[in-house]
């Protein structure tokens, strides 16, 4: 008995003075993750760092100098994408991170685009670098930086935003235009400031292409019946039905538009529309539209080498398929945040500021790099020259990447009640 | 001919989500203002069974839904209202908390996203008088009607409806009568969620299951029982068809960005003109008095 116990205390003293690898001896580098968790934008968001962290530290953390430090994550619910929730709410969240987590960076949201316009004063205030990688659409913050760069230079985004998306949605138009003579086209847009924007914005931007469009429907978040409407898009003739909308009745619109058999191609943004589940939960009546998943990779998909493994390592930890908006920017921030540590080699803010500047990798979304005076993501059409958007299309229960040209997985298709 | 169509469509819609609220507070008195939640709960309740449950069969997962919400109303005032009954703030901060709980404690439990849905009873649409209509809706208009008629048949000619409606008309003559009061307001609650249930069943297949509509569907009941008169049935239904109507023409002619505060006006124009409600006539009295 002696003589075990004498065994089993040497055993112990060997697995507990052996020392560990570095990678978990170091102080970990943590990331604060300020998110509308109960919303898509949030979660999946939460599942794409934590993917990232996970997959850096296995492969042995971060090189800070001469060290390896691991990440570590810690997410706060902002819960600012619930309707009646002030914008304190979220700032209140996001200094708990930084005071209380000792969150050395931020990556996420704030989701809502008042809330993180006001967070970018207490990311100034304590010097913090933040990453913006999910909701946020309106191009006041890259606006906000570059005019006060001194300021706000804390703020990134390796997002896109409205000013751009408008752009790849006209682009996209243009292309269904000359292939099948389609030049009218109505706009549905949900009573929130972004929709509205959006819808405006693509009103004006088509009509300045020649396109015919009908007046603006605005319908209030809620909204459980779109009969009205789409009865008016169908005497007006459109063939197009552009949507922007983030609330989960528009999956009504879209049974509606099914059943109708309307002559009219949906496109838009439409949150309820962008998770894989989406199929299932519309029972196939889905099929045909297009909608902007914001940045590629948000959906199977290949653009880069990376787009693939990213997605089947999501799958693989998660269960599903990336997920909507904000999944790949997400990750990706992370290994953004990682080579801009490498290259400044410590974790202060102004040496990793021009890490992220000079950060150049290709990403998910194709080449990834930041804006010098707006630290806006630069965009592109074309995945070697910049980030790309993740237009798809749902055809016969996938998602189909139809835009752009240079990183389309298939064509857009039409119903065949339209043909 | 679409606006009359759909019109009635809406107005039926929003009787069915309403009448669970009118009967609960014709009866008990008590503003059940977790309506809204109990619909979700009833929602929610039947995607379990279809999807954690396989091969349980739809029309079975529908009654046990209901049935569960029906009993949770039930618990609702025979374990809390109880202890409150006739202190009409506390009801409400009750009951909204209650629903707060129920809805809040859904999302927290992973009712999050746009993919909880019930299948439509059928599928498809026809041309019916030369409007598109989905199957879904015209079954909803028929099983409505049908509804109104059995509540009607109900309270009118079975005993447990005459002592609901004798304790709405004056409820200490009715204890006189043996009619136990807690006992009728237990099943007032039971039949309120009921009610709230059927209309989940019948109106989320249009859809999809998600927290907030608790909200809208707890708003649009008080805004339809406000105008036709607090614990009136026949003005909820008659309130129903002018809110239903007056959304459906101020979307046609003014702007659809107009149709919700159609409602809220409703309210605010009742309040300063009639603040009994349309047929609110025992109220009316009182406040002449």
């Amino acid at each position: 008995m002696k003589r075990f116990i004498f065994f089993i205390s040497i055993l112990l003293f060997i697995v507990f003075s052996v020392p560990l690898p570095a990678v978990s001896a170091e102080q970990p580098i943590v990331i604060g993750a300020p998110l509308a968790t109960a919303f898509l934008y949030g979660w999946d968001a939460e599942r794409g760092i934590r993917l990232a962290v996970e997959e850096i530290n296995k492969a042995g953390g971060v090189k800070v100098g001469a060290k390896k430090r691991p990440f570590a994550v810690e997410v706060i619910d902002t819960r600012d994408l619930e309707p009646g929730v002030p914008v304190s709410e979220a700032l209140l969240g996001l200094e708990k991170l930084i005071l209380e987590k000792k969150a050395d960076f931020i990556i996420g949201g704030p989701v809502r685009s008042e809330a993180a316009l006001a967070a970018m004063d207490l990311l100034n205030k304590y010097k913090k670098i933040s990453i913006l990688t999910t909701g946020v659409l309106t191009p006041a913050y890259q606006k906000k930086i570059a005019d006060n760069y001194d300021k706000y230079k804390y703020c990134f985004r390796n997002t896109s935003h409205v000013g751009v998306m408008m752009g790849e949605f006209i682009t996209m138009l243009e292309d269904l235009r000359k292939a099948h003579g389609f030049d009218k086209a109505a706009v549905m847009v949900q009573d929130v400031a972004h929709a509205r924007a959006g819808g405006e914005a693509m009103k004006k931007g088509l009509t300045a292409k020649g396109w015919k469009v009908s007046d603006t429907k605005i319908y209030p978040t809620g909204t459980t019946d779109y009969s009205v409407g789409l009865n008016d898009s169908a005497k007006f003739g459109a063939q197009i039905l552009f949507i922007w909308m983030d609330m989960p009745e528009s999956a009504i619109l879209l049974k509606q538009w099914s059943d109708m058999k309307l002559k009219s191609l949906p496109v838009g943004f439409v949150c309820a529309a962008e998770q894989p589940g989406f199929w299932k939960a519309s029972a196939g009546r889905g099929e045909y539209l297009i909608v902007n998943l914001v940045n590629g990779g948000n959906a199977p998909a290949k653009i880069t080498p990376w787009t693939m493994k990213f997605s089947d390592a999501y799958k693989k930890r998660w269960g599903l398929e990336p997920e909507g908006y904000g999944t790949s920017s997400s990750y990706m921030a992370v290994y953004q945040l990682k080579d801009a540590i490498e290259k400044a080699g410590s974790v202060d803010s102004d040496a990793v500021i021009k890490g992220l500047e000079n950060s150049d990798i290709m990403g998910v979304y194709g080449r990834m790099r930041f804006d010098k005076k707006s630290h806006q993501i630069i965009p592109s059409l074309d995945p070697k020259e910049g980030a790309v958007t993740g237009i798809i299309q749902w055809q016969q229960g996938n998602r189909v990447q139809v835009f752009p040209p240079k990183a389309a997985a298939g064509k857009v298709l039409l119903p065949p009640w339209m043909k | 001919m679409q606006l009359l169509v759909y019109g009635i469509i809406n107005s039926i819609t929003l009787s069915l989500i309403s009448l669970g609220f009118a009967l609960v507070y014709s009866i008990s008195r008590v503003p059940n203002f977790a309506h809204g939640a109990l619909y979700i709960l009833s929602g929610y309740l039947v995607w379990i069974f279809l999807n954690k449950f396989a091969g349980f069969p739809y029309p079975l997962a529908i009654i046990a839904a209901i049935g569960l919400t029906a009993v949770v109303g039930a618990l609702i005032y025979r374990f809390i209202l109880i202890r409150i009954r006739g202190m009409e703030i506390s009801e409400i901060i009750a009951t909204y908390a209650i629903g707060l709980a129920i809805l809040e404690g859904l999302r927290w439990g992973g009712l999050r996203g746009g993919t909880f849905t019930l299948p439509t009873f059928v599928g498809g649409s026809i041309n019916f008088l030369d409007v598109s209509v989905d199957y879904q809706r015209l079954i909803i208009v028929g099983v409505g009607i049908l509804t109104f008629i059995l509540l009607y048949i109900f309270t009118r000619f079975t005993k447990i409806g005459l002592a609901l409606r004798g304790i709405a008309q004056d409820e200490r003559a009715a204890m006189m009568l043996g009619i136990n009061s807690d006992m009728t307001a237990i099943v007032s609650l039971a039949i309120g969620s009921a009610l709230a249930g059927f209309a989940a069943v019948l109106l989320l297949p249009l859809g999809n299951i998600v927290v907030e509509a608790g909200y809208n569907v707890l708003i649009f009941a008080i805004a339809v029982c406000v105008i036709g008169g607090l614990g009136s049935w026949g003005g909820t239904i008659i309130a129903s068809f002018i809110i239903g109507f007056a959304q459906l023409l101020t979307e046609a002619f003014i702007s659809t960005h107009y149709q919700m505060v159609v409602a809220l006006l409703a309210i605010i124009i009742t309040l300063l003109v009639k603040p009994s409600g349309i047929f609110g006539k025992q109220k009316e009295l009182e406040e002449r008095v």
